[in-house]
This record gives structure tokens, sequence and C-alpha cells, in this order.
């Protein structure tokens, strides 16, 4: 019988890509403008539709821009995202599954 | 179950790994505890074995193939040697399992979508070419069931790729509420000798020499019987039957889907003269759910349902195609011989698009939407 150490291997190859650290939060809401995505999940719409009215009678925001996504699980446009990135302060979205 | 999720899941956030473990430990039992199993036995990797399969993939064992997603793991060719060891493989097998993760890690297959999904999808795997007798794959009786090595294996890496790799860990990254069997192995070849047609490759473009992978998200396969019909109306009226329904995930989401024809079934319909796209004119003119079925007669409140093309009519009587195109069913002859069952597999939906990838490098003679041999179909 070998008393030599037995190899072992590791199946998982590394993860070599950085996480993406969160945006800073905002502090306050009021006067923002607010960038809706909508996912085209089942129910997302309606859910994000109806929250609107009531986190602007909230917060009063100053703009409020709707987005859709093509597929709920597809990666959103490079375009998309500028775009969105650039005309907004924050972003609601849900998965409205 | 849940139990062992939960620590294959712990165990897949480990930060240091041993070069060596004791002499006297049963290796099985300790890949188990590593969480780096299937469920199944893994076979213990040793460094001959992921050496031969290495040299067969071109040398360079730090090389990287891609990257697997939701953990984006780096999937170098030692590391795809290791889970093909563990999965059984012989390393003939590797320009197969390498190329069905290049199809896989294709951007249009979004296998970040597949592997999180609360369905049931998992890749279906289709090889086409001299590739599948050079390696002995099954194409005949019980080509989807157990009992060849190549069939079972190549699947195998597949999903221990997914799962180590990709860290699609069911319950953590893997969110399935049922899963398949198929999330095991679900790798066939096709049966291009019983086939009266062309082989699928071959319809895409490629030459009948060249050897192909071909992957798309699917559900398990339905068996479709019919034992009567000696015309292609009826043998394919039955697989119409079985695609008519709002049960599966293809009729509400769209995108493709996977017809294979048993050898009886296809020769019955080329005795006829009907050829591929005349099959898949067919099913896609004569199946089909109304609009009102699909939205529940508005029940539930109106239902437009995004995932269906903008230019589906709404109204409750119009047809709704199961997918948009014949050229979205994708057809196969497989099987054994004896038996009058074909089988529907109904895809993800329109959320992936299926690939097909040369295995010997190379684009196809027809196709012009491939890059570096990769092409979304």
């Amino acid at each position: 019988m070998s008393i030599r150490p037995q190899a072992v291997f590791d199946p998982r190859g590394v993860v070599d890509t950085a996480p993406t650290p969160l945006a800073p939060r905002k502090t306050a809401l009021t006067g923002l403008r607010l960038g809706i995505l909508d996912n085209t999940k089942w129910n997302a719409n309606k859910l994000l539709r109806g929250s609107i009215q009531p986190l602007n009678e909230k917060f009063a925001f100053g703009q409020i821009n709707y987005y859709r996504k093509e597929s709920f699980s597809r990666l959103a446009r490079p375009e998309l995202i500028s775009e969105i990135a650039s005309n907004n302060d924050v972003v609601l979205t849900a998965i409205g599954d | 179950m849940k139990v062992e999720a939960v620590a294959l899941s712990d165990a897949s956030k480990a930060l240091s790994f041993p070069e060596t473990v004791a002499s006297g430990v049963d290796l099985i039992e300790w890949y188990y505890t590593q969480g780096f199993s299937d469920g199944l036995p893994v076979v213990p990797p040793t460094g001959e074995k992921i050496e031969a399969v290495v040299e067969i993939l071109g040398g360079d064992p730090q090389y990287l193939e891609c990257r697997i997603p939701p953990r984006w793991g780096c999937l170098t060719r030692e590391v795809l040697a290791i889970n093909m060891v563990m999965a059984g493989c012989l390393p003939e097998y590797a320009p197969v399992v390498r190329a069905a993760m290049l199809a896989l890690a294709d951007q249009a297959f979004n296998l970040n979508g597949v592997q999180a999904t609360t369905h049931m999808a998992a890749p279906l795997l289709v090889v086409n070419g001299p590739v599948r007798t050079r390696i002995g794959m099954n194409a005949g009786c019980n080509c989807f069931g157990s009992g060849n090595r190549a069939n079972a294996t190549i699947g195998r890496a597949i999903r221990l790729i997914m799962l180590n790799v990709g860290g699609g860990w069911p319950g953590d990254l893997d969110k399935s509420t049922l899963g398949h069997p198929g999330k095991y192995t679900y790798s066939i070849a096709e049966n291009e000798e019983e086939s009266p047609f062309a082989p699928y490759h071959v319809e895409k473009g490629y030459n009948a020499e060249d050897s192909t992978v071909f992957v798309i998200a699917a559900e398990p396969p339905h068996s479709v019987t019919n034992h009567v019909a000696n015309d292609p109306q009826g043998v394919l009226d039955s697989i119409c039957s079985a695609m008519s329904t709002i049960a599966h995930n293809t009729a509400v989401a769209s995108g493709h889907c996977a017809v294979v024809l048993c050898p009886e079934h296809a020769l019955t319909i080329a005795k006829h003269g009907w050829k591929r796209q005349d099959i898949r004119s067919y099913l896609w003119t004569y199946s089909g759910n109304p609009f009102g079925k699909l939205a529940f007669e508005n029940r539930y409140g109106k239902v437009y349902n995004r995932n269906l093309p903008a230019w589906y009519k709404r109204d409750f009587d119009s047809r709704i195609p199961i997918v948009p195109s014949p050229e979205n069913i994708h057809l196969f002859v497989a099987g054994g011989t004896a038996g009058r069952f074909s089988a529907f597999i109904p895809g993800w939906g329109n959320m992936s698009t299926p690939v097909i990838r040369s295995i010997d490098g190379g684009n196809p003679a027809l196709e012009t939407k491939c890059i570096d041999g990769t092409c979304a179909v």
C-alpha cells in the first residue's frame, strides 16, 4: 500500500473579474431624475407602473423616465444602459415574475 | 436534498485548496465533501489523465478557453480536463466538450440566464459529422437514455463544468423550480446513417465531412407516438398535437424548439418526397394555439404577452405559432430503427438562441452569421 500523499485537483477555475462596486447611495430623492427599467417579466410593468404614483407623491421627483429591456433574461443593450446612466440620478427596477 | 445543496454551495466558496491529501483517503468521498459532484461519484483525477486531455486540446494547460457564468470562472484547458476526467470521459472526447462549452459561452446562448432560471431548461447537445462514430456516440436505440459512455460522460462533463466553474449549484445560483433529468447529462448524436435526409449540420451550411456541436436550452423530450400513419401528414399531425399546448415554455415565451424524428417516421415521410424544409414548414403551419388560450381569455386581466413577437395578432381567435418561423424548429433524426416514436423538445424561450459550432474549426460554406466558428442559429 502506498504511503505517499495523493494529489487532488480543483475543478472550479479562478474568477479573475473584479466585482463592480455599487454606485454611491443618494441621501435624498426629491427633485432627482428617476429612471424606471421594465425588464419585460410577466408582471414587471404592472408592479413598476403601480409604484410610480405613490413614490412620486412621497418624493416629488424632478423627472420620471420609463425604459424597457427587450428580454428579461438577456443583457440590456449597451446604448440603453448608457442612456439610463446619462439621463437619470436613480433607477428603479423589479423582477415582477 | 436541501441540506446537500447548501453544503455544496458553501464548499464552492472555499478560498484555499490543498495540493495533496493523505494516503488512504477515499478520494471519491473526499471530492463529495468538497462539493464538486453532480450527486454521482466522480472519477478522482490524476496528473496523467489530466495531461492526456490537455495534450489533445493542444497543450498549454493555462490557456483560457472561455469563462462560464454566472460565477464566471475561468475554463482553462487544465480545468476543462479536470472536469472531463471527473465525469469519466476519454481524452478523445475533449474536442467535443470544448466545442460545446464554447458554443454555450457564446453570448447568443445566454448561459447566464439558462443557469439561473426558475425554468427547468438544460442545454441539449446534438453532435453531427464523423466525430460521432470516431468516439462511439450513440445516435440509435435509447440515445437519450443510459448505456453509452460518450453520450453519458460528455453531457456529464458539460454539467460538471456548469456546476464547478459556472457555479450553477441548485438552490444557490441555479434557481430551477424542478430541474429535469437532462441536468445530469443531455447529449446525443444525430443518426445520419439511418436518416433519409441531409444531416442537420449540412442543412446549416456545413460539409458532411465537418463535425459540429449544436446546443439548445431545452425541456425534456416529449414522446410522440404514431403507429398508424403511412404518410407525412399523419406522422406530423401527431407532432403538431404535442406542440399545440400552452403547457410548455416555447408556447408562451417563443424562441426555438427541437423535433427528433425516429428513423421509421423519417422514412415514412421521405417516401413521399418530403425534405427537411417541407417537414419544418408543415409543423410550423399546422401547430399553434389560439391567442385566447394563451391569454386565459383575460380571466386574470388583459394579457398582451410581450415575449411573443409584436407582429402577432392578439385577437382571441388568432393563431399563435409555437415559434416565429419554420427555421426555429430544429429537426434531427435519431433513435433506433424499430419503433414509431418521435419526440418534441420544447425550448426555454426567446431568452436563448441555439448555437452551432464546428468541432474541427472553420465556418460553414453557406452561413454568414458566424464569428470565430460559432454561429447563432
